[in-house]
C-alpha cells in the first residue's frame, strides 16, 4: 500500500486546502487503498480530513497520526475516519465533544433514517452558528440540495458530509463528498455527451440537469448563489480532474493534471451570519 | 373497507424535520397510498425547511396521485411555515414559467501551478 505524506495547506484558506487536496492525491490510480499519513498535520479541515475519510471508507485506505500531538483527538471527537450513520450515536458524540460536529456517513439504504441524521447535521450546524433567526434557510438550502444530489445522481449508495466552525476566526467550513460515478460520466450515460471534467462542471453550473425535466438542474448553482452571494462565502465543486472556485464574483475553473476525483466533492466557506436573510432572489 | 373522509400524515414523523431528499418522497408516497382516505393532509407542522428539490418532488407527487385512475388521492399540505410555503412558492411557479436555464456563461480557467502560487 502507497504511502502518501500530507503536508499542511500553506494557510487556512478554501484554495489552499484544495491545493493541499491535490497534492495528497494526485499521481495514482484513485480506486487503489493508500496508508495517508497525517502526521504532520495540526489543524484538519473538512476539504482534506473528509476526502480521507471517504477514501478509507470506500477503498479500506489506512493513515498513520500522531498520538503526542494532542491536536490528533479531535480526530476521535469527530469520529475519523468511519463517521457516524446513526441518530443515537451523532447525539452520543455531540454530548461527548459539545462542539465538535461529527462526520456523518448518509447511507441510502437508510431510508428516513438518513434523513433524520442530515436533519440532525443541519440542525447542528445552524445552531453552532449562532442560531441566527431567519438564517435557517441560508444555511439548510446548499447542504439538503448538494446531499440529495448524492443520492440522485451518484449511483452510489453513501455519501459523506462534515462541517466545522471556527469561533475566532468567525466562519464555518462544510465538505461533502461521493465517490460515485461524477459529473463526466453522469453527463455520457444519462445524455450521451462526452464532456472533459472541466466542461461537465461548466455545464452544472449553467443549469443543464441529466435529467430530462426543464425543471431541473437548478440545486447546485443557486447553492452557490445562496453561499457567495447571499452569505459571503466561497463555494468549491471538484470532479474528476477539474475544479471550480468561487470566491465573492470572481469565479474560475481549473485543470487538475495527474489527479482524478471519482465522484464529486463540494466544500464551502461561509461567514456566520449576523442577521436574518432572504435567500428567495437567488433561488431563480 | 369503506373509505373514511380525511387523514392527516405528519411528513416530520414519516420523513425528518428537514425534508431534503428528493428519492425519499417515495417513503411519504407509500405511507400516503397505504391511507384509507381519498384526502390526504401532508402536516408540515414540525417541518422546518423543505428543500427546493424535495419541494419539487412533492409537488410531483401530489399531481400524480390526484391524476392516477384507480386509488386517486386529493393532498393537500397544511401548516407549513411561511418559508416552507415560500419554496412551494418558487417551485410551483418555476414549473409553470420555467426560469431560461442553460445560461452562456465564461469562467476564467487557470491551472494548478498558478492557484498554488495565489494560495501560498
Amino acid at each position: 500500500m502507497q504511502k502518501i505524506f500530507i503536508q499542511p495547506p500553506h494557510d487556512d484558506s478554501l484554495t489552499s486546502q484544495l491545493v493541499c487536496l491535490y497534492n495528497s492525491f494526485k499521481g495514482l490510480p484513485f480506486n487503489e487503498p493508500r496508508n495517508f499519513d497525517i502526521s504532520s498535520i495540526s489543524w484538519f479541515y473538512p476539504l482534506l480530513v473528509l476526502p480521507i475519510s471517504a477514501h478509507v471508507n470506500c477503498f479500506a485506505s489506512q493513515f498513520i497520526k500522531n498520538e503526542n500531538n494532542p491536536n490528533h483527538s479531535y480526530l476521535n471527537a469527530i469520529s475519523f475516519p468511519q463517521g457516524v450513520d446513526t441518530v443515537s450515536v451523532f447525539q452520543q458524540q455531540i454530548q461527548a465533544h459539545k462542539n465538535f460536529i461529527p462526520i456523518s456517513t448518509l447511507k441510502k439504504d437508510k431510508g428516513a433514517d438518513r434523513e433524520r441524521l442530515e436533519s440532525l447535521f443541519s440542525q447542528m450546524v445552524y445552531k453552532i452558528l449562532g442560531s441566527i433567526s431567519g438564517a435557517q434557510n441560508a444555511v439548510h438550502y446548499p447542504i439538503t440540495e448538494i446531499v440529495t444530489n448524492i443520492f440522485d445522481h451518484s449511483q452510489q449508495d453513501q455519501g459523506f458530509i462534515f462541517g466545522q466552525f471556527y469561533p475566532k476566526k468567525n466562519y464555518l467550513d462544510i465538505c461533502i463528498v461521493d465517490c460515485g460515478r461524477g459529473l463526466s460520466k453522469a453527463y455520457a450515460d444519462e445524455k450521451n455527451l462526452k464532456l472533459s471534467d472541466v466542461d461537465s462542471i461548466i455545464e452544472v453550473l449553467k443549469g443543464h440537469s441529466t435529467k430530462p425535466s426543464v425543471e431541473r438542474g437548478y440545486g447546485v448553482r443557486t447553492s452557490k448563489r445562496v453561499i457567495c452571494e447571499c452569505l459571503g462565502g466561497e463555494f468549491i465543486l471538484l470532479s474528476g480532474s477539474a475544479a471550480f472556485i468561487a470566491t465573492g464574483k470572481k469565479e474560475k475553473v481549473v485543470d487538475l493534471p495527474e489527479f482524478y476525483w471519482q465522484g464529486v466533492v463540494v466544500a464551502y466557506r461561509i461567514p456566520k451570519p449576523v442577521g436574518a436573510m432572504d435567500i428567495s432572489q437567488y433561488l431563480e | 373497507m369503506k373509505k373514511t373522509n380525511k387523514k392527516v400524515i405528519n411528513v416530520a414523523k414519516i420523513l425528518a424535520p428537514i425534508v431534503g431528499s428528493r428519492d425519499l418522497m417515495s417513503v411519504l408516497a407509500e405511507a400516503i397510498n397505504k391511507a384509507d382516505a381519498k384526502s390526504v393532509d401532508l402536516d408540515f407542522r414540525e417541518v422546518e425547511f423543505v428543500s427546493r428539490s424535495a419541494a419539487h418532488a412533492l409537488l410531483l407527487m401530489k399531481e400524480d396521485l390526484q391524476r392516477k385512475w384507480l386509488n386517486k388521492k386529493y393532498i393537500a399540505f397544511v401548516n407549513a411555515s411561511k418559508n416552507v410555503q415560500e419554496m412551494f412558492r418558487v417551485v410551483a411557479s418555476n414549473r409553470a414559467v420555467p426560469k431560461l436555464n442553460n445560461l452562456d456563461i465564461k469562467i476564467e480557467k487557470t491551472d494548478i501551478k498558478s492557484l498554488a502560487k495565489c494560495s501560498c
